[in-house]
């Protein structure tokens, strides 16, 4: 037994720490995908049940001139984010992000995309029209919506938690997050995540994976 | 016995040590942009690493890093016939703006791109070195005073954000 021998033992000893630590890391990712998601904002007890936030009651136009309300969303699933067509900024990755979705959901009628505006006096729905056929997406999966101003930015801060406002110092004039909300079928949020992030998306397909799942154990 | 297991593991975590960085190292490289800095002169050079610095900040929102744009919103500048064919055009653009119906490799394009009236001509001619010497073009260096002859002479106005 030399000073070798003992070198090896400990790169040994190295290795099976390693591997147990790989190991373990799968362990708990394992376990933490079968973890259910969280469910954002406050919650109350009202006679024994849990009532958590909802995202509010609202009625908007889009693309195709159609009403878009709750209502379209009933038993779906839907990712919901803030933007203007003339943003030059956030949004074109926003909308690169979101095109990622729309396409690893394609044959998927159970989970839909929902983009207000929130510069509606510019972005007419003739404008969003044009903006949703240059992308190239269908209306029956991917909704751009615009409304009355006030009720944008209300629904924004107050539902989903974004932000949405004018600044006329800002370059474009207006100041908004590059957030994607995860809603579940009962009006939910479930995820947040940074869409012009490539890794949250990568987080937000998977999430949606998981809340499927999810509804369809229930 | 115990030896030679001992000595196995030794050459295999060797292999490993030698091997894992060149891999991590050729993971890191490829970032999707440019097809990386061109031959020539340090000038070329200095140019095109500029050049790549004011794209990513100016332009790859839109046209993305790998300059492939967005659908029918945002032209492709990565293979384009357009910018094959339009060399002045292109210069003038960026700062100048552009607007109505704009054809690239047959499809039709028709959002106003803003100019953006702060860039110098220096970096109209930086980013221009780094456009035309990458993703397969080797235009070679575009001169300051190339890009002056261009930017200087333009009496339209400056197309806004919309």
């Amino acid at each position: 037994m030399t000073i070798m021998n003992y070198t090896g033992i400990i790169r040994w000893a190295g290795a099976c720490v390693l591997l147990a630590a790989v190991g373990l890391g799968g362990c708990i990712q394992k376990k933490a995908d079968e973890a259910k998601l969280p469910i954002f904002g406050e919650r109350e007890v009202e006679n024994g049940d849990t009532v958590y936030h909802t995202i509010d009651t609202f009625a908007f136009v889009d693309q195709d001139s159609v009403v878009v309300t709750n209502e379209t969303f009933a038993g779906k699933i839907y990712v919901a984010d803030f933007f203007f067509t003339s943003c030059r900024t956030i949004c074109p990755i926003m909308k690169t992000q979101m095109l990622r979705v729309y396409d690893s959901l394609k044959n998927d009628s159970n989970v839909l995309l929902l983009s207000h505006t929130i510069d509606p006096e510019y972005d007419t729905v003739g404008l969003l029209h044009d903006y949703a056929a240059r992308l190239g997406v269908s209306r029956e999966r991917w909704h751009f919506v615009t409304g009355e101003k006030d009720a944008i930015y209300r629904i924004a801060q107050t539902s989903y938690f974004a932000t949405a406002m004018e600044d006329k110092a800002e370059p474009d004039g207006f100041i908004h997050s590059g957030a994607f909300l995860l809603i579940d079928t009962q009006r939910r949020i479930r995820g947040k995540y940074d869409g012009t992030k490539d890794e949250d998306v990568n987080r937000l397909l998977h999430d949606i994976r998981r809340l499927k799942r999810e509804i369809a154990s229930i | 016995m115990m030896r030679s297991l001992i000595g196995t593991w030794r050459g295999l975590l060797w292999v490993l040590a030698l091997v894992l960085p060149g891999v991590l190292l050729t993971a890191c490289s490829g970032n999707g942009t440019g097809s990386g800095v061109p031959d020539g002169s340090a000038k070329l050079k200095q140019y095109y690493i500029a050049g790549e610095g004011l794209y990513v900040k100016h332009c790859s929102n839109c046209h993305r890093a790998d300059g492939k744009g967005l659908g029918l919103l945002y032209p492709p500048v990565d293979t384009s016939d357009y910018m094959n064919e339009h060399f002045a055009d292109v210069l003038y653009l960026m700062r100048y703006g552009k607007a109505g119906e704009l054809v690239v490799n047959g499809k039709h394009f028709n959002k106003i791109m803003p100019g953006n009236a702060a860039l110098t001509n220096l970096e109209v001619a930086e980013i221009a070195t780094y456009l035309y010497n990458t993703w397969g073009r080797s235009r070679g260096l575009v001169d300051v005073r190339e890009a002056a002859v261009v930017l200087d002479t333009a009496k339209a106005p400056v197309h806004g954000s919309r």
